[in-house]
């Protein structure tokens, strides 16, 4: 427990003190801003049905771009550095070195997801959205976006490059993130019966399938939070057997 | 205290550290001395449980480097040859850091305790990135002295610093040695001598020789040779020299000639001046041949080698017989 904290203190720190993280966030944020207001003046003083998720699902789409940059770093430059021989030296499970990596990026996530509900106070002043909705929607972007993190940071672990890193990251998540559309795909082949087990499956396997249609609508079902928590063990044990096998390798 | 036996470490086909076995006792430093790529980092890095050991076995401050790595690592203190930090940290933040992993107390007390051991108490508050070398070095060297470690792994420490900070470091390291069991690698034979109580001499991952840098001396004999230089051709010389009834044998090494006398306990030098004066030459420099580690190792390598080429000779039924075992 003191290791991972000290490992996440350390990197909190980083990723507040890294002029790439403000960047990220400035550029994130100045995005949404820019949409956001277009999307809710283009309603002639309506406020169109879809402004309530516009921040939450396009933040959970940009995840694809913005999850490989937050992670490329994490273990890619302690291996390139050298750093992570000394730090596999010291009493340290590589499990708390990464659970410690991985809750800081998360952390810093959160705080960029919390900036975007300024959005949702916007249109509580304009409106009365539905504020139960507002949480799952939430709920399930910080959920989404722990899953994508843990997912790229498996590439840092891998590779000491962080743009290859940050290029694989970015091609896993998109992957999972169209697993709906390769599903429809599934469905509309010719013999219907024999696709539909696989169809539903690689809709499953995907991340808009646990969140576009249940969390983002103000769903909660026990089974969506479930896979973002298992994708997210799931992610960091693979990473922790990469980095044990990389340095056993060496 | 580290105790190895037969530590084997292969990568793939190739095995880099082919059975060793020796022992580091505390309050002594133990000089781990071998050229480039000899299997020094790779043993040192079995012994921190950095890499696992493909067969035998090491205990280090009482525990099993394999089976109990974590409680190996609490008693150990490890700078990697290359001195990773983080250069964007301060010293003082960075040993923080590695003291709060460890779980060390009273960990600023702590910190600036060990950087003023390595006289760096006054840079604490500069980042990394602003040392030079030589203090990057200190930095790596306080930080595995945070926690009081049993034994200190250290490899190649004086690499790349200047002749003023390679001093600096090897008194540093004597004095640690006093305290604790301090594994210490270097290439420079010479430093081994001047800082090791006791020293490792491996080669192509083979501990070719070990024991007090004294008793390593003795271990060639060198009869009592000397080394001789004249100022006028040494073709012209040898002659005289050989035909000395106190000189057995004669050769010319380099610009001098090496002179072995009959009996190995006379000193031959007094008949070799007077022979040199007789002839109206000027005698440039006489003197013993001592034997250094230098001398040693390459002594050493050159009967590894030779070893090795006898055993290739022999090789291809060796390597009928693993393919079959390995078809």
């Amino acid at each position: 427990m003191r290791q991972i904290f000290a490992v996440y203190k350390r990197e909190i720190g980083l990723y507040f003190r890294s002029p790439v993280a403000y960047a990220i966030a400035f550029a994130l944020l100045l995005f949404f801003g820019l949409l956001f207001s277009n999307s809710i003046s283009t309603g002639n003083g309506q406020a169109p049905a879809d402004s309530v998720n516009f921040v939450p699902n396009l933040l959970t789409f940009l995840l694809f771009l913005v999850g490989p940059l937050l992670t490329m770093r994490l273990l890619a430059e302690e291996t390139r550095e050298g750093t992570l021989e000394v730090l596999m030296t010291l009493p340290m499970r590589e499990s708390q070195f990464i659970i410690g990596k991985f809750l800081a990026v998360w952390t810093y996530y959160t705080v960029v997801l919390l900036l975007t509900v300024i959005y949702h106070i916007i249109l509580t002043s304009i409106g009365t959205p539905d504020a139960g909705r507002a949480f799952t929607m939430y709920l399930g972007a910080w959920l989404y976006g722990g899953a994508v993190l843990a997912v790229t940071m498996i590439w840092s672990a891998v590779t000491e490059d962080q743009i290859v890193a940050a290029f694989l990251g970015a091609a896993t998540v998109l992957v999972l993130y169209l697993a709906e559309v390769a599903a429809s795909w599934f469905a509309n082949l010719p013999n219907q019966s024999d696709a539909s087990g696989l169809t539903n499956f690689v809709r499953e396997l995907g991340l808009q399938a646990h969140y576009e249609a249940t969390l983002l609508q103000g769903i909660i079902r026990l089974e969506d939070i479930l896979y973002f928590v298992f994708v997210i063990i799931a992610a960091l044990f693979i990473t922790t057997r990469i980095v044990e096998v990389r340095r056993w390798r060496s | 205290m580290i105790e190895v036996q037969n530590l084997v470490k292969k990568y793939g086909p190739v095995t880099a550290v082919k059975g060793i076995s020796f022992t580091a006792q505390p309050g002594q430093v133990t000089g781990f001395l071998g050229p480039n790529g000899a299997g020094k980092t790779t043993t040192m890095r079995m012994l921190t449980g950095f890499l696992p050991p493909t067969a035998g076995k090491a205990t280090v401050a009482g525990h099993d480097v394999f089976e109990n790595s974590l409680e190996v690592r609490k008693r150990v203190g490890y700078l990697p040859e290359s001195v990773p930090l983080y250069r964007d940290m301060t010293a003082l933040a960075y040993l923080m850091y590695v003291g709060e992993i460890r779980g060390v107390a009273k960990r600023r007390d702590k910190a600036f305790e060990v950087l003023e051991r390595v006289a760096l108490a006054h840079r604490a508050d500069s980042r990394i990135r602003t040392l030079s070398k030589g203090m990057r070095q200190r930095v790596g060297l306080a930080s595995t002295l945070l926690h009081d470690p049993d034994v200190l792994i250290l490899d190649e420490p004086t690499i790349g610093l200047d002749p003023l900070q390679v001093l600096e470091l090897r008194e540093l390291v004597r004095e640690l040695g006093k305290r604790h069991t301090v594994l210490f690698s270097t290439h420079i034979l010479s430093e081994a001598e001047q800082v090791c109580d006791s020293v490792v001499i491996i080669n192509q991952g083979e501990i070719i020789a070990q024991g007090a840098p004294v008793e390593l001396r003795g271990m060639l004999e060198q009869g009592g040779r000397v080394l001789l230089r004249v100022n006028v051709p040494l073709e012209n010389a040898l002659p005289i020299i050989q035909g000395m009834s106190e000189v057995a044998h004669a050769e010319i090494s380099g610009d001098s000639i090496v002179a072995t006398p009959v009996n190995p306990t006379s000193d031959p030098r007094p008949a070799i001046a007077r022979a040199i004066v007789q002839q109206g030459w000027d005698l440039v420099e006489l003197r013993p041949l001592a034997v250094n580690l230098e001398e040693i190792f390459l002594e050493l390598t050159r009967r590894q080698a030779a070893a090795n080429g006898e055993q290739s000779e022999a090789a291809p039924d060796v390597t009928e017989t693993e393919s079959e075992v390995s078809s």
